[in-house]
């Protein structure tokens, strides 16, 4: 597994096909796919988003983390940053902002490699 | 030499930026192209600030606050552009920006300012790490300052990434 981060609007997703090889069609969108999906492909884009949705649907988004890691052990996750600013109002914003560091790091510390992407730009900080 | 700087609000990334353009410059014409403009006296401040800050470096001072492309400088100059999210949002918002254009006339604009400059350092802003559901126009807003960001690093000779003052250089 690897993990790609970073802001929104860093280039993520073009780093992460320019560095597998991968085309479009292997891109699983967090936004809109349904859930099965992420256990089986091979880059998941949007993670960050995925967890939203998964909050608002009642579910526990740490027990679909670990599922991917088991069921998908070799996917490319990207996951946006979106804990760099000040805590939200909103209590669905608050905790889907948690949970994203949370399911962050449980992805990290499975990953061999993890990259954080700035301005297209990708610096390898694990592995 | 092109050289991006991106950094947090007060992470010491004009001082580092001014530190790199004048460090680069080998006795040329040296400028500051400044993109605030003085709408209220917060700003007012700010630009004091930095002026004070410039006052002894020999920069010559070209308000630009949009349009890139009418900037005149004798070639191969060198100049410090500060910055990326206010020269945006001058585009964007004000009446004699380039409005839903910004992204194509500020990449045209620092074309224009390669073609007169041996050394050139852009100052740009990390806005993007906040993971606000803002409005539409404000992430229209984030996604141009990103877009021109990575269409700008991808022809950089250094990025800067500054962290509390401290330079880490991410190319």
């Amino acid at each position: 597994m690897w993990l790609i981060t970073g802001g929104a609007f860093q280039g993520k997703l073009n780093f992460a096909l320019e560095k597998t090889g991968f085309s479009k069609e292997d891109i699983v969108d967090g936004e809109k796919c349904d859930i099965e999906s992420i256990y089986q492909g091979k880059i998941i884009n949007n993670f960050h988003t995925l967890i939203k949705r998964l909050i608002k649907d009642g579910k526990d988004p740490k027990e679909v983390t670990e599922t991917v890691i088991k069921n998908n052990p070799d996917a490319i996750i990207i996951i946006n940053e979106v804990g760099n600013g000040i805590v939200p109002i909103d209590a669905l914003e608050r905790q889907a902002r948690e949970a994203t560091g949370r399911c962050g790091t449980i992805l990290a510390q499975n990953s061999k490699k993890v990259y954080r992407v700035l301005c297209g730009i990708g610096t390898c900080i694990k592995g | 030499m092109l050289g991006v700087v991106i950094g947090g609000s007060g992470s010491g990334k004009s001082e580092f930026a001014e530190s790199l353009i004048i460090n680069e410059n080998k006795g040329n014409n040296l400028f500051y192209l400044a993109t605030m403009q003085p709408f209220d006296e917060e700003a007012f401040k700010k630009i004091e600030r930095h002026r004070k800050m410039r006052a002894k470096k020999n920069f010559d001072t070209i308000e630009c606050q949009t349009h890139l492309e009418k900037v005149n400088m004798p070639k191969a100059s060198s100049a410090l552009l500060e910055c990326m999210s206010n020269l945006v949002a001058n585009e964007m918002f004000s009446p004699e920006g380039a409005g839903k254009d910004c992204v194509d006339a500020i990449k045209e604009g620092l074309k224009h300012l390669l073609s007169q400059t041996e050394n050139l350092v852009v100052v740009t802003n990390n806005v993007f790490e906040d993971g606000i559901a803002y409005e539409k126009e404000s992430v229209k807003y984030i996604k141009n300052i990103g877009l021109i960001n990575q269409w700008l690093c991808q022809r950089a000779d250094r990025v800067v990434e500054v962290v509390f003052g401290i330079p880490i250089d991410i190319k």
